[in-house]
Parts: structure tokens; sequence; C-alpha cells
């Protein structure tokens, strides 16, 4: 691990340099750089709600909460914490992952299809984040199978580790090791630089 | 401890991909406190799952931007973490690096605001009662002020929020809970002052008014380092704890 790395400014790819900067124009309540975040993060914010929760209504309704929170707790961003963009990405899959937990969500997902990366026909894929999906299946390909297995249903299908190591049919100690090692090898593929 | 504590440490993976059930992704968030390497790695791999979402990004409904935009105007922002008076630093305050869940933020404040108007409230029955009451009352006003003081939140693993305002300065901490389910007639809850050494030290059970607000303890000779826990005790209290705590709060230095 590499503990004694200081967090760096924003990544300079992936991202404009000034999606922090905005948030803490945000903090102090300008609606002018809140237009600037959401135009840059409503895509992702929509596409991981709605991938994980898949119901369009619903996936609006959470993705709406959660860019409203962005606005709420803007003065809550540190980023020495770690990036932006994870900030508000972190706060829209864990609000997915909520929803999902209770039951009136849990029935609606039933019949749908298993989580792939693929979004269906019915929404368009932001051009901008082409390069995000290019890398992110060649990064997701290199990992073992049980690994990249894993972390799709866990991440884009929202489910608990029980979940995912019954699916998948594994020890839960098994699926919270390859979780661990497939994250450390996609972290280094995508070369995140924290 | 050690193989327990390694066994968490491989739960990094899950707790980034929010896949830890409830009860497990908050008793590792405990143990991030703990943790240094655990909050680096965590970290890391926060930055590559928001690489896996960006992968999903989609053209949002056009109406969802003037549904968002429109409730902007009309909804309170949140004050930076740092108060003057109560502000949150140090250790746990570190760890917990992404926002608050509008829940738990919503318990801590209320349990502030419980412990400040308790001060006002407390019914007493009796003079000696009374002195003893407005000396616990002057010492909880004593921590609540300290320039120190921060507030530091937990959620129990029995359900509910616990609260400790702490004061390092003053080496005390008020505690307070707030949604902890009641016990039998026969158990209570006791406050713990454990310390780095491995000893603990009762700071007291936790009392309920009638209406089932949990009424402030103040915890004295509290240090950096040492940890507040709560554990559930036979009705009068132990001298030991006898049970595992179902909250831990880590008292960071300033």
């Amino acid at each position: 691990m590499t503990s004694s790395e200081q967090p760096g400014p924003e990544p300079a790819e992936g991202e404009g340099p000034d999606t922090a900067e905005l948030l803490s124009l945000v903090a102090r309540g300008d609606q002018g750089a809140f237009e600037a975040v959401y135009d840059r993060l409503s895509g992702p914010v929509y596409g991981i709600v709605r991938k994980v929760l898949r119901d369009p209504s619903q996936s609006e309704e959470v993705a709406q909460e959660v860019l409203l929170e962005v606005w709420r707790a803007a003065s809550r961003f540190d980023p020495a914490r770690g990036s932006a963009t994870a900030w508000v990405l972190t706060i829209a899959h864990r609000r997915a992952v909520d929803r999902v937990r209770s039951e009136t969500a849990a029935v609606a997902r039933e019949q749908k299809v298993a989580p792939d990366l693929d979004m269906g026909d019915d929404v368009a894929e932001l051009a901008e984040a082409a390069l995000d999906r290019r890398r992110v299946r060649r990064c997701l390909g290199a990992l073992t199978t049980l690994q990249a297995q894993s972390v799709r249903l866990a991440y884009y299908g929202g489910y608990s580790y029980p979940q995912v190591a019954e699916l998948l049919e594994v020890p839960l100690g098994t699926i919270k090791t390859r979780i661990r090692d497939g994250l450390i090898r996609l972290r280094d593929c995508l070369e995140v630089t924290w | 401890m050690s193989t327990r504590s390694h066994e968490l440490h491989l739960l990094t993976g899950v707790y980034s991909l929010d896949a830890l059930p409830d009860e497990e992704r908050a008793e590792f968030e405990r143990h991030l406190a703990k943790c240094p390497s655990c909050v680096d790695e965590v970290k890391g791999m926060r930055e590559a799952v928001a690489r896996l979402a960006m992968a999903t990004a989609v053209v949002p409904p056009p109406q969802l931007r003037e549904r968002v935009l429109a409730d902007v105007p009309r909804t309170r922002q949140l004050p930076p973490a740092g108060g003057r008076l109560l502000t949150r630093t140090g250790k746990r305050a570190r760890v917990r690096r992404w926002p608050l869940s509008r829940a738990s933020l919503t318990a801590g404040v209320l349990a502030v605001v419980a412990a400040i108007a308790f001060l006002v409230v407390t019914q007493v029955s009796t003079t000696s009662q009374l002195h003893q009451s407005q000396a616990a009352n002057r010492a909880i006003a004593a921590v609540l002020a300290a320039p120190d003081a921060r507030i530091e939140l937990a959620s129990a693993t029995v359900g509910g929020t616990v609260t400790a305002v702490v004061s390092t300065r003053e080496r005390e901490a008020v505690v307070t809970t707030a949604g902890v389910p009641s016990l039998p007639r026969a158990q209570v809850y006791q406050l713990w002052v454990m310390t780095a050494a491995g000893t603990a030290k009762s700071a007291g059970l936790l009392t309920f008014t009638s209406s089932g607000s949990a009424v402030p303890v103040l915890a004295d000779d509290v240090l950096p380092g040492d940890q507040l826990g709560i554990t559930v005790e036979p009705a009068g209290g132990t001298p030991q704890p006898t049970t595992t705590p179902i909250v831990i709060v880590p008292v960071s230095s300033t």
C-alpha cells in the first residue's frame, strides 16, 4: 500500500481540474457553480443510480435526491480526503443501494437482467464517458472471472457481499478477499494515483 | 483482537463498493477510526470505484435538471462541519469521509440539543438532588462550552445513535444517546472509559426520562486514545464490562 503518498489535487484525467473548486463555491451558496457541477456529474449520477435500480422513475427520484444532497452538503466535502467526483458518486451509489435495501425496490428489480456495463437501448450513453467505458471494460477484463463477477454484482447490481456469495455459490470469506484483490487490481489498472 | 482486526481489514473492498450489510458497515466504520492503512486503502479504492460509475454515464432526463435547479433555492445548505463551539476534528471526523446520512446527522444534532435542553428542564425532588444535579449540569455545561469540544457520533449495533461531546482539555465527555432500544427492567446500559492499556472504568449508568429521552452522562478522566464504550449489564451495573460493547466511540487527540 502506498500509505505514505500524499493526496494530490484532482486527478487530471476523467474530470476537469476544478470540480473541487466548484464545490467550494457551491458551499457558499453559488447556484451558478452548482449548475456547472450538475452539468458535469448528473450523467454519471443518473447512470449509476439507474444501473443499480434499473427502474427509470425510481432512478430519477433518487438521482434528484443525490444532486440536491450535493448542494446541501457541499460544505462537508474535503479535498484532502478524495476527489470531488468520488465524493459525489459515493453519495449516489450509496443512496441507490439504500433504496435497493428497502423491500419495494427489491421487488421491482426481481425480473430485470443481471448487471453488466451495458445500459440497454432506452437510454443514451454519454459520449464523454466512452473513454471511461473502454478503460473500465479493459480493466474488468483483466481480472479473474470471479473477481470481475463479484465486483460487478456488488457495484452494478447493488448486492451485499453475502448476497454475492450466495449468487456465485462461493464462501463469504472468498468473496471478501476476491473483491479486495479485484479492486486493488482495478485501481492499479485504471491508474488511480491515490 | 489482531485476528479480528486483520479480518476487518479485508473488508476495505466490500466497504468501498457499499456492499457491507448495514450492521457490518457500522462496525467497519468504527474499525476505520483505528486503522489509517485501511483509510488509505479505501481512499484509493473509492477513486477506482468512481471510474466504474463514470463508465455508466447516460444522458439524464431533461426534466431532472429543471426539478433539481428549482429545488436548489429552497433547500437550506449545511454549515461547514467545524463550528465555533463544537467542532468536528481529529481522527473520528477524518474517518467519516463521506457526508453523514441525513438521519445520523439529525440524530447527532438532536442529541446535543437534548443535552443542552436537559440543563434547563432537569426535574429534582430534594434539595440534595438539586445540588447534585446543579453540579452535574455545571460540569456538562463546561464540557459543551470548552473551546476544544467536539462531537463524536457513532451508531450502536443495537440501533440508535450515540453522541459524545468530548473535551480533551477538560478531560471530560458528555455522552447521550438517541433511539437506542429500551431494555428489560433487569438490564441497564453502562458507560465505560476504556484505556488503550485495556482497562475499563465505569462512568455510570445511562438513565432515561419518563418520556424515553436519554439523560446526558458526564464521563471524567477521558484522555486522547481512550475509547468510550457502552455495554448492556445487569440492573445496578457491574465493576467491569461483561458483554461486548454495543458501541465504541474513539477519543481522538485534537
